[in-house]
């Protein structure tokens, strides 16, 4: 529990003590906490409670406040009132289901709080008895389920998604949380599905919604069998996949625009003519205001849809217009709680609407532009610990796309071309690209381009080895795609090469430091073994034959990094010690680079002599290049054309279970259930009733 | 009888509607009697039959004014005979002269067959002499009933004879005919029931009112026509025409089958009715489909399962959509398809809107993403051969065609070849994701668990689902099998070219490569793939049409996710919005009439008449000639003269390939030649020339024929478009494949000559009540006519002929309007 809360309850607290006449709930509460059965003298006791106004701060702080002998005296009243707020959920009248929805969130709350070190199992005694929890947990269950499926308000239906929520985040280790047990065994999964196709209630509660399955998925994920795992891997329903990704692209999509504001507030006016002025010093400083808080539920949403659900990729290039909030008329609903961004998820939805609206400024997207957008965002700065996890995930989300062949065939389809504007950090020594001339290509473009961009941004002391690693795979998925379906991309590869020496170069001068806490040498076999793809299977891929010239240029223009490189894994691998294999597996590798080196540089430097050059020109190095490959003999590799494929298991799951704990504070944190203005619902319902 | 008394004339057209005065002195034009004398004393009183012989005075009939006569109170009476209809009562004094054979007959009229039509040729020579022969009598009756009679002539006296008795026999007798032939006329018809007096309306209503109550397509057919010819009205006269309630009415849906078909309808109509006993209605029910294409899923082996689901999904997609029929609701014939074709029209108006190419590319593919939600649905295409349901458009096929202000587009769509797209029950929606199962065998180990893990937890779950027992079994059994592949799946199994590191693993050796084969295999690969062209944002439908047209439908069906039933078709079509194309209509009834009447008269020229469906005045679709690029594509692709692209493409001089190539060319420019000197087609520049993977020309954009010109600049005075790139194609002006080409269009033209009637007919009467710019002025007839030459002997004929070829080679015209062309719209 959050201090201010507690604080703001305490505050409440006292100034009603001042009072003379304590709020009657409250009366009822403490007969609650009494030892006797509130029933007993009171037969309408529970009927009269829930048409009372809840008073959370109260309720919570009072089993808070319960200690272990008492538990014991009033469990069987707890038991009772948790038994007596399912029931009311079943009532036709509103409040009371209000209420009581509200109570079982301040239950679910206060004895967690209370009991932070109990058991799972002495927390469902103290609630609901154990030889009754079975019970009322179904009923529980199929209670919200009824509610979220039916005709109720939409309200009402907002508060089972916030209790649903309260209770799947109570706990720290979702997986901890043991009453999560019947929530696996009654499954929601059916009502969320209903959610999410519908397009009105998809716009009002599909973040919830989409947050909560997430959750449920990484219950004890690894431990044992999740239902959740595995019917959401076989949804198939359009509509409903569909929705999911549209809740996606929106909160994305609002994440970039906040952004893309922030940098715009940032580049205008005093502020920045002074940035510039001063010189670096404020960089610094811009930078901090540029963190927008990064979505990580939202981002574990699409990954377990993108990993889980095969079906779900056809939706990453579900296209549809760019959603600009901005411009978009949000009815304001103020049932709908805040998201971790503070804004409510629009509810314009464009798969409703046939006749999509008409503005020729609207730039067409889908799931995955405005995925990789957001992405070339997260990733610029990856120091602060949840950027850096969130570009973990995007990198990982990334991979498994890259090895997905339907994903591979969109976005190598030359039919399908976009212009991506992705953000490129502002670095000294380059200019910001001009967005505006990006021409439009395939989305693989993108891809790759964000692979190198993100390469030659990330050089530095505190190296992110693990983001290196990822990134450097996705490439290679990419090529053995484009290889194995012989797809010749129009890409400007030679991009993609100047980055990975100078990739190698910065592994090279940094070789102390880094080996303290990486190995190196798995990065430069990969980055080597890329040349190797293009060396060896370039015929498959390589758009023009000049772009193969070009390869041999660049490797023998820059030649005195793969020399240094050689040197140093030689050195390594002939000494003893931990990285001897490792470094040997780079020394072969390196074979073909070398003799491609070894080949040229003596040609090179004898046309230099024969014609009195002293500086050749690239297109006379090329010529060079083009008369001399008959006499060069290169070994086939093996296993060039292979990865591992992704897993999460064994590998990823404790990134995972860091990610999901963080999640579930943060979702904690934002679901109280106070901003959720009872006088709002109370005005709604009091017209009902 | 007089069948042997052939009096030889040669021929002359029957139609005399505009006399020219060279055909004034026709004996067939027999002095029009004054309507005292040729109304006999037994018609005086019949109204109908004066204003007949009124209008013999001013527009002279076809048939001698007697002969008409008698034929018509034959006719008449057994109209009456058949029909006791109020309208011909008043004939029956006139009734005795000849009532034996049409009371005999009058009952066969239905039965009567009409296979093996004639030559027209003799058609033409019995009327012709039942003209000459005034004396025999039922004349006309005997041609009516005789199996020369097709559907041509009775257009034609349809639209000639004012006498409402032949008017309504020909009326009758239209049932008789079969559908197809009439359909041809259709545009024809119509014109001629909206334009025309109130007694030839009367005589074809009953015929299109019983088609549209037999068929959805003809009454939408019928309602867009009637739309569209009714536009050239006073907006005032066309709120009541009879078109317009025509139109109405058809529209209304009130033309339902009648009957106990009407009780079935519901029934078959339900688009998920679950027995489908045709191919078309296999879906993914047919999970017992060889190549399933789900076969490796979840899904398949749930399939039982996924019926109820996706049942209960379509059924929300109907809440949601009026468009899918619902199975309880009566099902609404027409809407559908018109709703079909109105959002391909929607999607056309607001791509107008966008400024660049690219964005409506960006953006038409994105809203064909939308419509593929709601296919499959009992929507088809109009321009297609054959009956079917459209059930997806694979929308990222789809391109923007080259337009300055409008926003044509080309969409391919997948069809599913059914019976009867009425009663065949609409195709079951299969996801598009299903189709990944086919691509991504290999991922299936990749679901968050390993395989172990993932079996384990299938045969632990405690049902949640009905079947679930049935599919977990199913999937780990796959899954345990496809283990061993794990490691081995991404390794290369397509490409031959390179050594794969498989090999290499095997052997244990190390394999050596030369750099000078990589490279060399690149170029060679660069080289041996076939002539693309190379993807241009500013004209996106180049590569897109260059692209072989097999290739690009097994490509297509290759990522369809219906491409395994073997009823699927690929079709395509261009969406024309803000275009009308009325012209083109016509164009195109033009030139399908002379490539029969070629084909009957075994003269090879090629001509490739493509398929137009009119919506309205403004909108329309048509039936995009495949496997052909522009000139103008090719010119700037390729950067080649006409003669190097055909020897780039099809190879050497002398090669096969290369002359068939030039013969299909040369046959093809006879044929286009002589279309675009008789419609005289104007605006010929390269954009409007097609040139196909055989080497045919085929012209496109009939926008400016007959009597307009574009911008009336006066370019392009020559007869036709023969420039010296053609000319060099066909092996220069002093080859052989040139006097081919001449000869052929000397062939063609006496053939056409030979029939010009039926050429003549359908221009006609299409003019009538018409403002299409076509018929601008009143010489458009007049000047069509004497195209044909018929005065001409068939020398004069060769030497028409040598005279238009040299004009048009020699014009500068030609060259002046491509040049023209080339700087106001960019087209080379």
């Amino acid at each position: 529990m959050s201090q201010v809360e507690k604080k703001a309850g305490l505050l409440r607290r006292t100034s009603s003590s001042k009072k003379p006449l304590k709020e009657k709930v409250v009366l009822m509460y403490d007969e609650i906490f009494a030892k006797e059965d509130p029933a007993k003298n009171n037969p309408r006791f529970w009927d009269e409670l829930f048409l009372m106004k809840v008073n959370l701060e109260y309720l919570e702080s009072k089993l808070e406040s319960v200690d272990g002998e008492e538990v014991q005296r009033i469990q069987d009243n707890i038991n009772s009132l948790f038994h007596h707020c399912v029931q009311a959920l079943g009532e036709e009248h509103q409040i009371k289901v209000v209420n009581a929805l509200q109570t079982l969130c301040a239950l679910f709350r206060g004895v967690h709080q209370k009991n932070k070190s109990a058991s799972g199992f002495d927390i469902i005694n103290m609630l609901m008895g154990f030889d009754k929890a079975e019970q009322r947990m179904k009923d529980l269950m199929e209670r919200l389920d009824s509610l979220l499926c039916g005709d109720s308000s939409e309200s009402l239906k907002s508060l089972c998604l916030k209790l649903l929520l309260c209770l799947v985040t109570v706990t720290d280790n979702i997986s901890q949380n043991t009453i999560l047990e019947y929530v696996m065994i009654n499954s929601i999964f059916e009502a969320i599905l209903q959610i999410l196709s519908d397009v009105s209630s998809r716009g009002q509660h599909g973040y919830d919604a989409v947050v909560l399955l997430a959750l449920l998925v990484n219950y004890r994920k690894y431990e044992s069998v999740n239902p959740y795992i595995v019917k959401l891997s076989i949804v198939d329903d359009e509509p409903t996949l569909d929705g999911m990704g549209m809740v996606v692209h929106q909160a994305l999509t609002e994440y970039n625009r906040q952004y893309k504001d922030k940098e715009e507030e940032n580049q205008g006016g005093f502020f920045s003519t002074l940035t510039s002025m001063v010189g670096s010093m404020f960089i610094a400083d811009a930078d901090e205001k540029l963190s927008v808080q990064t979505n990580e539920a939202i981002l574990l949403a699409l990954y377990e849809a993108v990993h889980l659900n095969r079906n779900f990729i056809t939706v990453l290039a579900q296209s549809h217009p760019e959603i600009d909030i901005a411009v978009t008329p949000t009815t304001p609903t103020p049932t709908t709680p805040t998201t971790p961004l503070g804004t409510t998820p629009p509810s314009l939805d464009m798969m409703n609407n046939p006749e999509l609206p008409l503005d020729p400024n609207l730039q067409t997207s889908n799931l995955l532009i405005t995925f990789l957008k957001y992405a070339s965002i997260v990733m610029q700065d990856t120091k602060d610990e949840h950027r850096l996890n969130s570009a973990r995930l995007c990198l990982i989300i990334l991979t498994c796309i890259a090895e997905d062949q339907y994903a591979d065939a969109f976005l190598h389809d030359d039919n399908m071309n976009f212009r991506v504007n992705l953000h490129r950090m502002p670095m000294r020594h380059r200019k910001k690209a001009v967005d505006k001339n990006i021409p439009s290509r395939p989305l693989v473009c993108a891809v790759l381009d964000l692979m190198v961009e993100f390469i030659v941004t990330h050089m530095m002391k505190d190296f992110p080895m693990d983001l290196y690693l990822r990134c450097v795979q996705i490439i290679h998925k990419l090529l053995c795609y484009q290889k194995k379906c012989r797809i010749r991309l129009h890409y400007t590869w030679r991009e993609l090469w100047s980055a990975l020496i100078n990739l190698l170069k910065f592994l090279l001068s940094n070789e102390t430091t880094l080996l303290a806490k990486h190995n190196i040498f798995h990065l430069a076999l990969l980055v080597v073994n890329l040349f190797n793809m293009f060396i060896t299977y370039g015929d498959t891929f390589l758009p023009t034959s000049n772009s193969y010239d070009e390869l041999y240029y660049e490797i023998v223009r820059m030649h005195q990094v793969f020399d240094n490189l050689y040197c140093m894994v030689l050195r390594v691998s002939t000494n003893t010690g931990q990285w001897k294999e490792a470094a040997s597996k780079v020394t072969h590798a390196l074979v073909n680079v070398r003799a491609i080196i070894n080949h040229f540089n003596p040609k090179i430097e004898s046309y230099a002599a024969v014609n009195h050059i002293s500086q050749l020109s690239e297109e006379q190095v090329l010529e060079v290049v083009r008369s001399n490959y008959d006499t060069l003999t290169l070994k086939l590799q093996d296993g060039l054309d292979q990865f591992e494929r992704y897993s999460e298991q064994p590998k990823e799951a404790a990134f995972f279970k860091e990610l999901v704990r963080s999640i579930s504070l943060n979702v904690r944190k934002n679901v109280s259930l106070n901003t959720l203005s009872q006088d709002v619902l109370l005005k709604e319902f009091s017209t009902i009733s | 009888m007089m069948e042997e008394a052939e009096p030889d004339i040669s021929p002359i057209p029957s139609d005399q509607n505009s006399p020219s005065p060279s055909l004034s002195s026709s004996p067939s034009l027999s002095l029009p009697s004054t309507p005292s004398s040729s109304c006999g004393p037994a018609q005086a009183a019949t109204p109908p039959l004066c204003v007949i012989s009124e209008g013999a005075s001013e527009l002279s009939l076809v048939i001698d004014a007697e002969v008409a006569q008698r034929a018509c109170q034959e006719v008449l009476q057994k109209v009456k005979l058949r029909q006791v209809e109020g309208d011909v009562t008043h004939l029956q004094n006139g009734a005795g002269l000849e009532a034996e054979p049409a009371a005999a007959k009058a009952s066969k009229i239905r039965e009567e067959d009409d296979h093996d039509a004639p030559a027209p040729g003799s058609v033409k020579n019995a009327r012709r002499r039942q003209r000459h022969n005034p004396s025999k009598q039922s004349w006309l009756l005997r041609l009516f009933e005789s199996k020369l009679f097709d559907v041509s002539m009775a257009i034609s006296y349809l639209h000639n004879s004012k006498e409402p008795g032949v008017q309504a026999y020909i009326g009758n007798r239209l049932f008789s005919f079969p559908h197809e032939d009439v359909d041809f006329y259709l545009p024809q018809l119509l014109n001629m029931y909206i334009h025309m007096d109130e007694d030839v309306g009367d005589a074809i209503k009953p015929y299109v009112v019983h088609r549209c109550r037999q068929s959805i397509s003809f009454s939408l057919q019928c309602a867009w026509l009637l739309g569209a010819y009714s536009s050239d009205m006073h907006i005032s006269t066309q709120r009541h025409s009879r078109g317009t309630k025509l139109r109405k009415l058809i529209l209304s849906d009130e033309l339902k089958p009648v009957g106990p078909r009407a009780r079935r309808d519901p029934l078959t109509l339900t688009p998920f009715c679950p027995t489908a006993a045709h191919g078309g209605g296999s879906g993914p029910l047919g999970g017992d489909h060889g190549l399933s294409p789900s076969k490796r899923t979840h899904q398949r082996s749930k399939s039982d399962a996924t019926v109820s689901i996706s049942l209960s999904s379509n059924l929300k997609r109907t809440a949601s959509n009026p468009k899918v029929e619902s199975s309880q609701d009566e099902p609404v014939r027409l809407a559908p398809q018109r709703e079909f074709i109105k959002s391909l029209m929607g999607i056309g108006k607001r791509l107008a809107t966008l400024p660049t190419k690219e964005q409506k590319t960006q953006r038409l593919i994105s809203e064909l993403s939308l419509l593929n939600h709601k296919l499959p649905a009992r929507v088809w295409l109009p321009t297609a051969a054959f009956d079917h349901h459209v059930v997806r458009v694979p929308h990222t096929q789809a391109v923007v065609l080259n337009s300055k202000d409008k926003a044509p587009y080309l969409i391919y769509v997948e069809v599913l070849e059914c019976e009867n797209f009425e009663t065949s029950s609409v195709p079951i929606r299969i996801p598009e994701n299903r189709i990944r199962s086919t691509r991504s065998v290999e991922n299936l180990p990749d679901c968050g668990m390993t395989a172990e893990q993932r079996a384990g937890s299938f045969s632990v779950v405690p049902n949640y689902d009905n079947d679930d027992e049935a599919w977990s079994v199913d999937d780990i059994g796959e899954l345990q099998v496809e283990l061993p592949e794990i490691h081995t799946n991404s390794c290369d199994n397509i490409s031959q070219f390179s050594v794969d590191s498989i090999t290499s693993l095997e052997s244990k050796e190390p394999v050596f490569i030369a750099a000078g084969d990589i490279r060399r295999r690149l170029s060679e690969q660069l080289a041996q793939a076939p002539t693309t062209f190379k993807r241009d944002p500013e004209d996106p439908s180049a590569v897109a049409l260059k692209e072989p047209w097999e290739e690009k439908v097994r490509r297509i069906r290759e990522g369809s996710p219906y491409g395994h039933l073997p009823t699927w078709r690929l079709l395509s079509v261009i969406v024309k919005c803000g275009d009308d194309l009325r012209q083109e209509l016509l164009a195109f009834q033009v030139l399908q009439q002379l490539k029969s009447i070629w084909e009957q008269e075994r003269v090879p020229l090629w001509i490739k008449p493509y398929k137009i469906l009119v919506l309205s005045a403004d909108s329309g679709m048509i039936e995009p000639v495949v496997n052909a690029v522009s000139l103008h594509q090719v010119k700037k692709q390729s950067q080649l003269s006409l003669l190097d692209y055909f020897l780039q493409e099809h190879g050497a001089p002398t090669t096969e390939a290369f002359l068939s190539a030039q013969r299909n060319f040369v046959q093809s420019c006879a044929g286009y030649s002589l279309i675009c000197y008789l419609l005289q087609v104007k605006d010929r520049h390269n954009g409007n020339i097609l040139l196909d993977a055989d080497g045919h020309i085929i012209h496109i954009d009939f926008g400016f024929i007959l009597s307009s010109s574009p911008k009336n600049l006066g370019f392009e005075t020559s007869a036709f478009k023969l420039t010296s790139e053609f000319v060099d194609v066909m092996g220069g002006p002093d080859g052989d494949m040139f006097n081919y080409y001449k000869m052929l269009m000397l062939q063609g033209l006496i053939a056409a000559r030979k029939h010009m009637d039926r050429v003549l007919q359908i221009v006609e009467i299409m003019q009538q009540g018409s403002q299409l710019p076509c018929f601008h002025g009143s010489s458009t007839m007049r000047g069509l006519k004497e195209r044909f030459h018929m005065s001409l002997t068939e020398e004069q004929v060769q030497l028409l002929i040598d005279q238009l070829v040299d004009g048009s080679m020699r014009s500068l015209t030609t060259k002046l309007y491509d040049g023209f062309q080339y700087l106001t719209n960019g087209i080379m």
